[in-house]
């Protein structure tokens, strides 16, 4: 027979049982639509994660911290550890570690993540926020992706960019709506006029604490898309102003409680320097040349194995999932194909008495299991499409409540689409093997007397 | 043996095992037929007409002695030769007509060509001039819903000789027929017998058109061939 006809055949033979055909390439597809839904979202989070890293050259970074200060004091808290940390010499990191570290071949820049706390006033709205300082070189990098506006031409201007999340937070929906407009930002002062001693007793209780605010006004140039993944970033505030600006500025960095705690030696320094590389491949040796000087490094293509790792388990159980509703089709598959070898049974002992072999009897019921295959193949792609689709715009519409920019969770690359299809006619011919064997062994001289 | 017999039979003989009981269906049948005759098989039921039948078109395989047609011991092939054998040299038609009811005259005609290979413009122009063949061009649109029980055999006997067969088995061929469809469709057994030269072996139970159109008539009683006219 030729291949032409095998398939003619099968198809044709299951266009005569239309419903009980429909009914089970509905199984199929509902079995093949559920596992490529699970594997395009496992897909589509690991695109999205990997895809922002990339855009934002995260993989190019390293975050460097002194080797004391709130993380080791929380990974540290044992007793006679921190004593031997007291006695470690104190590595502060300055403008001179800055000046140092660009020289290392393969770094394009540092700088350091200074962040103070401060209340921002926009229109009648007041918030609480910690603000960045971001130079202007890095503010036009891929790092910062801008949702209006652009960045800051230089670190002199008295200008700033807000992310989307703190405007949604202000309850305003249209980034474009706020640029070129103005913003206070109060900053927190110690002023020694309060500390006298008709206050020293409120002082002392700390009532009246001899903090005083300064305002500085400043204007929208951007709006930035807040980086939504946690951990030590180089960005990891919602308003971001220049350096100079940021000098001019009377202000207490206090970022947390840990920073009342620290020496003074400790203090002196930058809480952290986020080092660009030009590319991943300098990771290893700047990271060694730091760590030698005796810093704390992250960099975050250290995670990277561990975060595929993680994707693989993900995307064996999203596929565990899946496989329960192609087992179930697959089933019904099988007792269609039985089901209609007891009612051409006749038909197999025609088809043998005019010179069929038990190969060519076999192959026309493959033949049906794999047309079976092949469109709940089809079918069950649109459908995992469809789904998928609807349930991105559902999980979209929640988020976007909450100022979370659209996100396709889902994605489809091409070898998803063709392996689904492919996937499922494989599945449909393991099924079909059980009754087109039992097809191939029909009797023709007892068939031909079968009513 | 002799080689000049279309088809030859040495101590043919069918065993069916029913548990523990066994049936002896035809018992050392010797039987030779030549190129181009007419052979009658009769007999009462269960005298192992149909079991020779199966036996000779290659859908059963004997318990012992041999089977020589065209010069070929079709007993000793295996199932796949067996099935080539069916497809080419041998047509078969039956009582209940055999053909799917699902398919046209025409595809039914066409039908064992599909397993020949044979492509699907070149089928159906076979199928529509044996059809013309045996009187049926009209009909060649029809499902066997729509047509005569005489119109359906003569349908099975266009899907047998489509591959051109040098033998044609005729298994009850009127059986589900009234006496006037019967006669006209065991003429038309006669007519290729005589004008293409077919060999044609039929049994029935209608003596009548055994003694009319046969050569030959054997008689089988118990498995066994009784009586040869």
């Amino acid at each position: 027979m030729r291949i032409s006809d095998y398939i003619e055949q099968s198809f044709s033979n299951l266009w005569k049982k239309k419903l009980r055909t429909f009914l089970t390439t509905c199984g199929v597809a509902i079995g093949i639509g559920a596992l490529v839904s699970m594997i395009s979202f496992g897909k589509g989070i690991q695109k999205n994660i990997t895809d922002t890293f990339t855009e934002l050259e995260l993989f190019n970074y390293i975050t460097v911290s002194s080797a004391s200060g709130e993380d080791q004091m929380a990974e540290h808290s044992d007793e006679s550890e921190k004593k031997e940390n007291q006695a470690e010499p104190i590595h502060v990191l300055n403008e001179e570690f800055i000046q140092k570290v660009t020289k290392i071949n393969g770094v394009q820049s540092a700088f350091p993540e200074i962040r103070f706390p401060a209340l921002i006033r926009f229109e009648q709205e007041e918030k609480f926020s910690l603000v960045q300082v971001l130079p202007s070189n890095v503010c036009r990098s891929e790092l910062v992706k801008l949702r209006a506006g652009k960045s800051y031409e230089s670190d002199q201007q008295d200008s700033l960019i807000v992310s989307d999340s703190f405007l949604h937070s202000m309850k305003i929906k249209e980034p474009e709506a706020v640029i070129g407009q103005t913003i206070e930002i109060s900053t927190l002062t110690f002023d020694l006029s309060l500390f006298d001693l008709t206050n020293a007793v409120s002082v002392l209780q700390g009532t009246k604490l001899p903090f005083s605010k300064q305002s500085y006004t400043f204007t929208i140039v951007g709006v930035a898309e807040r980086m939504g993944f946690a951990g030590p970033m180089p960005l990891r505030s919602d308003v971001f102003i220049p350096p100079a600006a940021s000098e001019k500025m009377e202000k207490l960095s206090l970022t947390s409680i840990w920073d009342f705690f620290q020496t003074l030696e400790q203090t002196k320094g930058y809480s952290a320097v986020n080092v660009r590389l030009r590319s991943a491949k300098y990771i290893e040796p700047v990271k060694a040349q730091i760590e030698d000087w005796g810093f704390k490094t992250f960099a975050l293509v250290d995670q990277l194995h561990e975060i595929k790792t993680g994707f693989i388990f993900m995307d064996m159980f999203l596929f565990a999932v899946g496989m329960i509703a192609i087992t179930v089709a697959s089933l019904g598959i099988i007792n269609t194909m039985v089901m209609s070898i007891l009612e051409r049974y006749r038909d197999i002992g025609i088809m043998k008495a005019v010179g069929a072999t038990d190969k060519d009897v076999k192959r026309i019921f493959f033949f049906e299991s794999g047309a079976i295959g092949f469109w709940g193949g089809v079918f069950g792609l649109a459908l995992g499409w469809v789904v998928s689709i609807v349930i991105n715009l559902v999980i979209n519409y929640f988020l976007a409540k909450q100022g979370v920019p659209y996100v396709n969770y889902f994605s489809f690359p091409w070898w998803l689409c063709l392996g689904a299809i492919a996937f499922s006619i494989l599945i449909s011919l393991a099924a079909g093997i059980y009754p087109a064997s039992r097809a191939a062994r029909v009797d023709p001289v007892v068939a031909l007397r079968h009513d | 043996m002799n080689h000049s017999n279309l088809v030859e039979t040495e101590n043919l003989t069918k065993v069916y095992a029913s548990g523990k009981i066994k049936v002896v269906a035809l018992e050392n049948v010797n039987l030779s037929v030549e190129p181009g005759e007419f052979l009658g098989v009769t007999g009462p039921s269960g005298s192992g007409k149909s079991t020779l039948m199966n036996l000779l078109g290659g859908l059963d395989t004997p318990s012992a002695g041999r089977i020589r047609v065209q010069g070929r011991f079709i007993s000793e092939l295996n199932k796949y030769e067996l099935a080539l054998y069916r497809r080419h040299q041998v047509g078969m038609i039956f009582q209940s007509f055999n053909i799917i009811s699902s398919y046209t005259a025409l595809e039914n005609v066409a039908f064992p060509l599909l397993f020949a290979g044979v492509p699907k413009k070149n089928r159906n122009q076979r199928a529509a001039e044996i059809l013309t063949v045996v009187g049926l061009s009209a009909r060649k649109d029809h499902r066997p819903s729509e047509l005569s029980g005489g119109e359906q055999q003569r349908v099975a006997i266009a899907r047998a000789l489509i591959n051109q067969p040098k033998i044609l088995l005729a298994d009850e061929p009127t059986g589900n027929l009234d006496s006037g469809t019967s006669a006209q469709i065991v003429q038309t057994l006669a007519n290729l017998n005589k004008n293409h030269h077919l060999t044609v072996i039929m049994i029935s139970h209608e003596e009548s058109l055994q003694q009319k159109f046969a050569d030959r008539v054997i008689r089988l009683c118990d498995g066994k061939i009784v009586e040869e006219q």
